[in-house]
């Protein structure tokens, strides 16, 4: 739908322009991140994009670190979690609201969607009053919870309307053969759907893994924490020497990016197929 | 495929389709399908909203009373968050679309070849972990070493370098602006969803009758995108006002609260000063606060909107 091809080729290097100076400012702070990850004690207060002489020394330092290494492997564990229980919990419930005629289904899906509009922040405290009475929390579950509630209305939106999109046909011929509902959900409509599920993965994953709010109040113990809260851990000790501390930061940083650099064309292409229209 | 019509926010879709269905499920059976995701919205979600209710007005030992909310009202910081949670709302919004919407334009219907790699590269700030980024831009604000004071030096005008984070006229905005560098890639991305998935056929016809360049983006393309921008304001909104890390790490509320937003007073309030049901007080207003402003944003879409030309062509478009 594009009529690019028929417009003068001045403007279509303003454009280029435009995009490429926009993304630069989306990447520098990045990029100054990793310098500082890179420099040496000298330079590490230097004023500058680029400091030159770069030194893996802060990385060796980092990685070394046990605490460092428990909190990225709390994070894997409970974003890894947290989207598995979502996918679950999402599917099914589209499922039934898109196939299985539930009475009142009308109605479920409106107050599930209600959740879109609440802050987390007006949350908070109930959650972890009620973690504290459960005894969850400085436990995965404590966190897994409630990342999984906040993510199913979304999902919820994006699988059901992939659901709504499948023609019953496929359905009617598995279930000729008998098949029960867990089968045409497990056998049909889920593979159907794998590019909304994959967007409600990826989005998930990045919503867990960056999660801060509740983290901070839940996991306590520091053998508990997550990545997030790394930075708010080691700010202090790392006070006077940058490198290791934006070591640290690029490490947590970089999964994310690289997670989504890899599972963007799918991510993206599910969204135009997905009718996520706005 | 006919899909989500209207978007996240709009009631479900009527379902049109003849009953052909033949999967034998009872209800019994197609409620437990519902119970996983509803438990968690009880639990999660339902209940810290009635909890909060309810601790915002009970007293261990008094009757149930209004008294909190009345120190809420005399109280000055309470005031000061509620404006800037308000001002968050406001900046980060119509910054995101005025500099999201023109790039999406640009991305997909000004340049043949390389869209890909833009939305990826602007989406990329949407992925970093929130708490990294206050760090970076603390350490970019920095009176002395940071970025922006080299390009102050560079400049000549190191002497005029404002303490960005330390300034309560600045604060606020000096977080917004970060909180608004993350969130443009998702504005701009949704965007392209929604002009890649626009009605060809309108646009052609639209074209015939004249729209053409800048005016077709404004009395074409920006009016049909009404499902979009309604489902953005809305998104930006609640997202603006659970913005809790950004600030937490790179202001603290601070300086003298001048920063601080109702998520950040709910955290101080509830978690620093252990006063819980003053905090569910706040949370309760938070809530409220939410609510009043999804609804304006809707009567501003409904009323402005609405007289564009084309606008009620949207919908239809998908």
């Amino acid at each position: 739908m594009t009529h690019a091809g028929s417009r003068a080729p001045s403007r279509m290097l303003i454009a280029y322009a435009v995009l490429a100076g926009a993304c630069a400012i989306s990447l520098l702070p990045t990029v100054y991140m990793i310098d500082i990850s890179l420099r040496n004690a000298a330079d590490s207060f230097a004023p500058v994009l680029i400091a030159g002489h770069p030194t893996l020394r802060n990385y060796a330092a980092v990685l070394s670190h046990a605490r460092f290494l428990r909190f990225f492997l709390n994070s894997a564990l409970i974003a890894a979690l947290t989207v598995v229980a979502t996918l679950v919990c999402v599917t099914s419930l589209a499922y039934a609201l898109s196939r299985l005629k539930v009475r009142g289904g009308a109605i479920v899906l409106l107050v599930i969607m209600s959740a879109l509009l609440l802050p987390l922040a007006s949350l908070l405290i109930p959650i972890t009053v009620l973690l504290r009475t459960l005894h969850l929390t400085n436990s995965y579950l404590g966190l897994v919870g409630p990342e999984t509630s906040l993510g199913i209305a979304f999902g919820t939106v994006i699988v059901k309307g992939a659901m709504d999109g499948v023609p019953l046909e496929l359905e009617e011929a598995a279930l000729l053969d008998g098949a029960s509902s867990l089968a045409v959900l497990l056998r049909i409509m889920a593979p159907l759907c794998r590019p909304a599920l994959l967007v409600v993965a990826v989005w998930q994953f990045l919503f867990s893994w960056n999660e801060f709010f509740l983290a901070l109040v839940i996991m306590s113990r520091n053998a508990m924490k997550t990545l997030p809260l790394a930075p708010l851990f080691f700010e202090g000790p790392y006070m006077a020497n940058p490198g290791k501390l934006f070591a640290i930061l690029t490490l947590i940083g970089v999964v994310p990016m690289l997670f989504y650099a890899v599972l963007q064309r799918w991510f993206v292409s599910g969204l135009m197929a997905g009718g996520v229209k706005g | 495929m006919s899909l989500v019509a209207g978007g996240t926010m709009s009631p479900p879709a009527r379902r049109s389709r003849p009953t052909r269905l033949r999967i034998g499920a009872s209800q019994i059976e197609a409620w437990a399908y519902v119970l996983p995701a509803l438990g968690l919205f009880l639990l999660f979600e339902l209940y810290p909203i009635l909890a909060n209710l309810w601790a915002s007005v009970s007293h261990p030992h008094a009757a149930p009373s209004l008294a909190r909310y009345a120190e809420a009202a005399s109280d000055p910081v309470f005031w000061v968050a509620v404006r800037n949670s308000v001002v968050w709302v406001v900046v980060s919004i119509a910054l995101e679309i005025a500099i999201g919407f023109p790039l999406a334009v640009l991305i997909e219907l000004a340049i043949p070849r390389g869209r890909a790699w833009f939305r990826t590269l602007l989406f990329l700030p949407m992925v970093v972990t929130p708490s990294v980024i206050a760090l970076v831009f603390t350490t970019i604000y920095a009176p002395d070493y940071g970025l922006l004071y080299g390009l102050f030096q560079a400049l000549g005008l190191a002497n005029s370098f404002p303490a960005v984070l330390g300034e309560p006229a600045f604060a606020t905005y000096a977080v917004i602006v970060v909180n608004v560098w993350q969130w443009c890639g998702f504005f701009v991305l949704m965007y392209c969803v929604g002009i890649a998935q626009l009605d060809a056929e309108i646009l052609d016809a639209a074209a015939i009758d004249g729209a053409v360049g800048l005016a077709r983006v404004r009395y074409v393309i920006w009016p049909m995108l009404r499902s979009t921008h309604v489902s953005l304001v809305v998104l930006g909104t609640i997202q603006a006002l659970q913005q809790f890390p950004l600030i937490y790490l790179m202001t603290q509320g601070g300086p003298a609260n001048a920063s601080q937003t109702l998520a950040t007073y709910i955290f101080q309030t509830g978690f620093d000063e252990n006063r819980m049901g003053f905090a569910s007080t706040v949370a309760v207003v938070l809530f409220v606060l939410a609510l009043v402003l999804v609804a304006v944003e809707y009567a501003i879409a409904d009323n402005w909107l609405a007289r564009l030309p084309l606008a009620r062509t949207r919908g239809r478009a998908a």
